[in-house]
């Protein structure tokens, strides 16, 4: 859950999604700036934080970018419990993770937290040549189901920043009761400076 | 007074073990590689640690050539002394055969050397008696049988080959590549119940690394999964792997109330990070030598070593971590502490002198009051991802 300082977020953020489908990759871009084109597969779950400021609050993240193989998934539930946001994460390229991700959406919906801020990332947008998810399939899906989407890529850096910053910004809106008196959360519109604070690492 | 001063000046004090102490300065970054190949970047003080271990290695070979020349070659080999740890045996054994069990298990705690490890790795886990028991052939037989084969595991396989320790040289060569899909593509049809799991991929590389030869490496694997970890670490669900997480919490409970209290009271349900450290056997989290030496005694004593271990990373670490008051500087301390274990013998001393007795007897307890409540969560999770209502409010627009 995120919790809060006078002016300070901390928040629990989870990635979900296929084998392969490049939840390491989206974390190493936005916290190290780095992409690898063979990451190392991840076993159970990689801890990594970074802290974005927004809308004069910053917004701690820490991150638990989780394991893809199927038999995996019965881990799941002590990484996203308590999570105040979750990114579901599949590639463009590979039908299969989509489908992978829509069950994933299914299961964060009936996990209880209402106020769990989700988005869906349709990532390796760069494959454009092998897509076989349309944008517009991602988007539709992601309205049905009120996330908000983005189409990413770690490997240009496509829409990685814009896509945690995003989150950043709802956070606070999603966790009303949290807000101690005193905070200001001002609603600005989309665009803001970003701004990364301080970079640490797993 | 002195430490204070310099450590402004950026300097520090390194309480060494083996050849002393020294100074270092702070931050200054060096590359190395270790000593299985792995290329590493770390400060001076880490680069002094390693440097005392290669000397120390070098000192714990010339000790076991000394043994072996008065004692014969393959002295450990004998079946009395490796059938010591999963029979009892014992009471039908000569004095002799046991004052020379006595002798080799302290030894391996002191460290196997690595050009000793392939034999006394194969002798004491029992693998060369698991491969007595069928034809010689088996390995090419199995490999030459599956070789076209196409399933789930042989495409997850696939897909990790490169990414299983990417940086090392060997591993990330063609040929590593397709040793290592040898090895786990032919255990993925010797046991198709457990098919391939991830976490093996690295267990198989290093065990390929130190063994250098992929037949061994596979006997190995098998015997590791068959013989020296409990069943059902890697099966569909996990199953084993809830089972250990759940133990080791009972244990830290027990072992350490008061830490166990505590990160309790600050969310940190240390599965979070504990179940890679388990799945891959520390491949992942110690530094290599570190790793291997885990190995060494996994091997000759079973599983509870990885719980010892397991719970000296916490114990090295107890009154740091009971100063903290969130989850994420809590991992951040365990993280630091696995990443830089550097010295092997600092964390077994810790892991063998410090923690108190812990048989395998009063694990296998633990895992059977367990049982029924991974069943039970397991299910419950099962029921709750099938079932078709949702939780979240309907937005209402006006």
């Amino acid at each position: 859950m995120a919790t809060t300082g006078t002016n300070h977020l901390q928040a629990k953020l989870v990635l979900l999604g296929d084998m392969g489908a490049g939840k390491s990759s989206l974390v190493l871009r936005f916290v190290k700036g780095q992409f690898f084109e063979y990451q190392e597969s991840t076993i159970g779950a990689a801890f990594l934080t970074q802290t974005v400021a927004v809308n004069d609050a910053t917004v701690k993240f820490e991150i638990w970018d989780t394991a893809g193989q199927e038999r995996y998934h019965s881990l799941a539930p002590m990484y996203y419990r308590g999570a105040a946001a979750a990114i579901i994460v599949y590639d463009i390229s590979n039908l299969d993770s989509f489908a992978r991700a829509k069950k994933w959406v299914q299961e964060l919906l009936q996990q209880g937290n209402a106020n769990l801020v989700m988005a869906l990332a349709g990532n390796k947008a760069d494959l454009s040549s092998k897509r076989k998810v349309e944008t517009e399939e991602g988007k539709a899906y992601a309205d049905e189901n009120q996330l908000f989407f983005m189409e990413t890529s770690a490997k240009t850096a496509q829409n990685v920043n814009e896509l945690f910053y995003e989150i950043a910004r709802k956070l606070p809106k999603a966790q009303p009761a949290q807000q101690p008196a005193g905070m200001v959360l001002t609603d600005r519109p989309t665009g803001d400076r970003f701004a990364i604070k301080s970079t640490c690492c797993a | 007074m002195a430490l204070d001063e310099s450590s402004k000046l950026g300097w520090v004090l390194r309480h060494g073990t083996g050849k002393g102490y020294g100074w270092f300065r702070k931050g200054a970054k060096t590359k190395l590689r270790d000593l299985y190949s792995f290329s590493l970047e770390v400060s001076e003080e880490d680069a002094a640690v390693l440097n005392d271990l290669k000397e120390r290695v070098k000192e714990t070979a010339r000790v076991w050539r000394a043994i072996e020349e008065s004692k014969g070659a393959c002295w450990y080999s004998q079946p009395e002394i490796s059938s010591l740890s999963d029979s009892s045996l014992v009471s039908s054994l000569s004095v002799a055969t046991l004052a020379n069990a006595m002798h080799l298990k302290k030894l391996i705690r002191k460290g196997i050397p690595p050009s000793f490890r392939p034999r006394v790795w194969m002798a004491v886990s029992g693998t060369v008696t698991q491969r007595s028991t069928v034809p010689d052939s088996y390995y090419s037989d199995l490999t030459e049988a599956v070789k076209d084969k196409v399933t789930a595991a042989t495409r997850q396989i696939d897909h990790d080959l490169a990414r299983t320790f990417p940086t090392h040289p060997w591993l990330n060569s063609p040929e590593g590549h397709r040793t290592l899909r040898q090895i786990l593509v032919a255990y993925s049809f010797r046991d198709s119940r457990v098919g391939y799991c991830q976490g093996m991929n690295y267990v198989a590389a290093l065990l390929l690394l130190v063994l250098k030869s992929e037949e061994d490496a596979f006997w190995m694997l098998a015997a590791l999964l068959e013989r020296v970890l409990y069943s059902d670490i890697y099966s569909e669900n996990l199953y084993g792997c809830h089972i250990e997480q759940r133990v080791f919490k009972d244990l830290l409970m027990k072992k350490f109330p008061r830490l166990a209290a505590h990160l309790d009271l600050i969310q940190f349900d240390v599965s979070l990070i504990t179940t890679e450290w388990f799945l891959c056997l520390f491949a992942k989290s110690l530094p290599t030598e570190t790793t291997m030496r885990v190995w060494d005694v996994l091997f000759s004593e079973g599983v509870k070593v990885l719980f010892r271990v397991a719970l000296a990373i916490f114990k090295m670490k107890e009154a740091e971590l009971l100063s903290t008051k969130h989850v994420g500087e809590a991992i951040s301390i365990v993280q630091d502490t696995t990443n830089r274990a550097y010295d092997p013998d600092i964390l077994l001393k810790v892991a063998f002198e410090d923690l108190g007795a812990m048989t395998m007897y009063i694990i296998s307890e633990h895992r059977k009051k367990q049982q029924p409540a991974v069943v039970a969560e397991l299910e419950e999770r099962l029921q709750r991802v099938n079932s078709p209502r949702s939780n979240r409010p309907t937005q209402v627009l006006l």
